[in-house]
């Protein structure tokens, strides 16, 4: 299976279930960003319906195994499911719950809709904006890597720095912002 | 006989400047795409290096199994994960 047929069948297993959700991780930070690899297709998906990841776990069921663990992360305390392709090569697919988060809640009600030609379908991303300010909350090498790109590859002068800047502040990311834009080199 | 080069390594500033040439051509390709064209890319390049690690899986192996590659990539990026996750991620909430 190719990474994007497996995209495929999660886009259309959270669609099927009627769930509101949007791509993060890699695939979202590669749409604004320089592309790069990944393993992973992590969504991040609404909990308005009540078992609604349940039903996108059970749908994937003859593609994907399903850590029946779910586990948490330490920074925000968030829910994660994590599954395994069935077949190779051995891609990952994350499900990530919403929850009480001022900022989680913010990029989920941002979402946009993009059609992409490869998939044969729009799905749903964070605004490049707000991919920036969970890339640096994050704050691993590759999350500081992709916010870097991020803000170069759109250019600060087209994005909303007022909206990353607040959420910086709030998050106590405001180092990270500044080293992330002082490593773009002048690109003229 | 080829003239003889500076090596980049050694000059602090002439290894940064190469380095900021690389990341600009980097960033200049990127912006010339749309959102799904480089959506497109991370696709293709997670597929592609998915092949190299089998390749260089099979090659450790020393076989050509293919399962057996595969087994192997899947072992390697299980560490992989071990490694990337330590502390990120709990099964219990404590806090």
């Amino acid at each position: 299976m190719k990474l994007e047929e497996l995209a495929i069948h999660v886009i259309e297993a959270a669609e099927a279930t009627g769930v509101d959700f949007m791509a993060v991780g890699a695939i979202a930070a590669g749409a604004y960003g320089v592309p790069r690899s990944t393993r992973d297709v992590d969504v991040l998906v609404s909990m308005e319906l009540p078992d609604g990841v349940k039903e996108i776990v059970q749908r994937l069921a003859p593609f994907v195994v399903f850590d029946p663990q779910v586990t948490f992360d330490t920074l925000t305390w968030g829910r994660r499911h994590v599954g395994q392709t069935r077949s190779a090569p051995p891609f990952k697919v994350e499900l990530f719950e919403t929850f009480d988060d001022p900022f989680v809640k913010s990029e989920f009600s941002r979402r946009q809709s993009v059609f992409v030609p490869l998939l044969q379908r729009s799905t749903w991303l964070p605004t490049p904006e707000d991919v920036v300010v969970q890339k640096l909350r994050w704050g691993r090498n590759k999350d500081l890597d992709d916010a870097r790109d991020v803000l170069a590859v759109q250019g600060p002068e087209t994005l909303d720095m007022a909206y990353i800047e607040t959420w910086c502040r709030t998050h106590g990311t405001e180092v990270r912002l500044r080293t992330a834009l002082e490593g773009i080199p002048p690109l003229e | 006989m080829l003239p003889a080069m500076n090596n980049p390594h050694e000059d602090p500033a002439a290894l940064k400047a190469l380095q900021d040439d690389i990341y600009r051509e980097k960033i200049l390709r990127a912006r010339k795409q749309t959102p799904a064209e480089r959506l497109a890319d991370v696709f293709e390049l997670s597929d592609h290096q998915h092949q190299l690690m089998l390749a260089g899986a099979m090659h450790k192996l020393k076989t050509r199994d293919i399962h057996l590659g595969w087994a192997e990539v899947r072992r390697w990026m299980a560490r992989l994960d071990r490694v990337r996750e330590n502390g990120l991620y709990v099964t219990e909430r404590t806090s």
